[in-house]
């Protein structure tokens, strides 16, 4: 199969038809860190059932198995499709992309600091570049909108720390 | 009866049938995040330095594509736009969420959705990327279940369901298809004349 990567044009153009389908099947854009945050409730509550009681995580598990919802079930295809897709074009390779010299080390604590922080914004903002950003303006919310803004503005006004990792990445 | 869209809102299919199709919705917006090549944070961190137009081409030409269809199926009768899901909107959950999440953004060159497809192709640093948002999640919910003022933060402002119409005091969906254009076509130009810029500098 082809393994050039899809103009970007092209790549929208089709993420908006697959957003829109998504919209008039289940009602719902797709989704990404709500399975996160259910991953984290159910895995928890393994360990510790008085998770269960929590003022936050406690809505996910009320109903059940955490795991047991439309945004998880999706998230399981998103990876499905990519490793799909990956396969067919030959991409899988084990990999830390960071500018040529930058240690390895860094870059992953980085990665894992910057997961931390994201993780905290989604549950501020209901969802992340997915659930909220693109599925919130294509829905035509103000919401998503004012998420977006803050979120490219803070990179943009952050990016000076991180500089060195990114340097000569194109 | 007619038929109304969304299927699942509207009953014409069932609660099974619905997740058993989430998971092919899924595999669909995968396969495009790969080919597109947001499965590696080379192709998104670099939008942070006016180096690559990826991301604003990708994501504006996405909701512009969708929200035209919406609106389409809504004017013509065939979409219940009452059942189309928006996020009840917390003014400054959204605000400060936005702020803490872009840091995160730079700092890590991934988000929840492309980390998927960044692990499905063995990038290390999404796997890590991965396991720092589980940790965020937990210290979340215990913070969240002590402190009243994240309470206060987080659910304060609640505007409900705010279409960018009835922000501007109207009910017809072309006012907020109409705002959507602008806003879109206008990010996307200055993102493209930033990059342009950053180039004509670089040179």
């Amino acid at each position: 199969m082809e393994n050039r990567y899809l103009n970007p044009i092209t790549a929208g153009v089709l993420l908006g038809i697959a957003l829109f389908v998504s919209f008039i099947i289940a009602g719902q854009g797709m989704g990404a860190s709500g399975a996160f945050a259910r991953a984290t409730a159910q895995g928890v509550f393994h360990f510790d059932p008085s998770i269960a009681h929590n003022a936050y995580a406690g809505k996910y598990l009320k109903h059940g198995n955490a795991l047991s919802n439309w945004t998880v079930i999706e998230v399981v295809g998103i990876f499905l499709g990519a490793l799909l897709s990956a396969l067919l074009a030959k991409r899988i390779k084990p990999e830390i992309t960071r500018a040529k010299g930058y240690p390895a080390l860094f870059r992953l604590v980085l990665a894992f600091g910057g997961g931390f922080l994201i993780a905290i914004g989604t549950r501020l903002a209901r969802g992340c570049t997915s659930g909220q950003a693109l599925d919130g303006a294509s829905a035509m919310s103000v919401g998503a909108w004012i998420f977006m803004l803050a979120a490219f503005g803070a990179g943009f006004f952050f990016a000076f720390l991180f500089k060195k990792q990114w340097k000569g990445v194109e | 009866m007619d038929l109304v869209f969304p299927l699942f809102t509207s009953g014409f299919i069932s609660n099974e049938v619905n997740l058993f199709l989430a998971l092919f919705i899924g595999m669909l917006f995968g396969f495009i995040l790969e080919r597109a090549g947001f499965a590696t944070a080379a192709h998104i961190a670099p939008v942070f330095y006016f180096k690559n137009t990826m991301v604003p081409k990708v994501m504006v030409s996405a909701i512009v594509t969708a929200a035209t269809l919406i609106t389409l199926g809504v004017l013509f009768g065939y979409i219940d736009y009452n059942n189309i899901f928006i996020p009840t909107t917390y003014l400054w959950a959204y605000f400060v969420g936005g702020l803490i999440f872009g840091l995160g953004m730079v700092m890590s060159g991934w988000c929840p959705g492309t980390a998927l497809a960044g692990i499905a192709t063995l990038k290390i640093d999404a796997i890590f990327f991965a396991l720092g948002l589980l940790a965020g999640m937990y210290f979340y919910f215990d913070i969240y279940d002590a402190s009243e003022g994240l309470r206060h933060l987080a659910n304060d402002a609640n505007l409900g369901r705010y279409t960018i119409a009835k922000a501007l005091g109207s009910e017809d969906i072309r006012v907020s298809y109409i705002v959507t254009l602008v806003v879109s076509f206008g990010l996307m130009a200055f993102m493209m004349i930033m990059n342009k810029i950053a180039k004509n500098k670089g040179e």
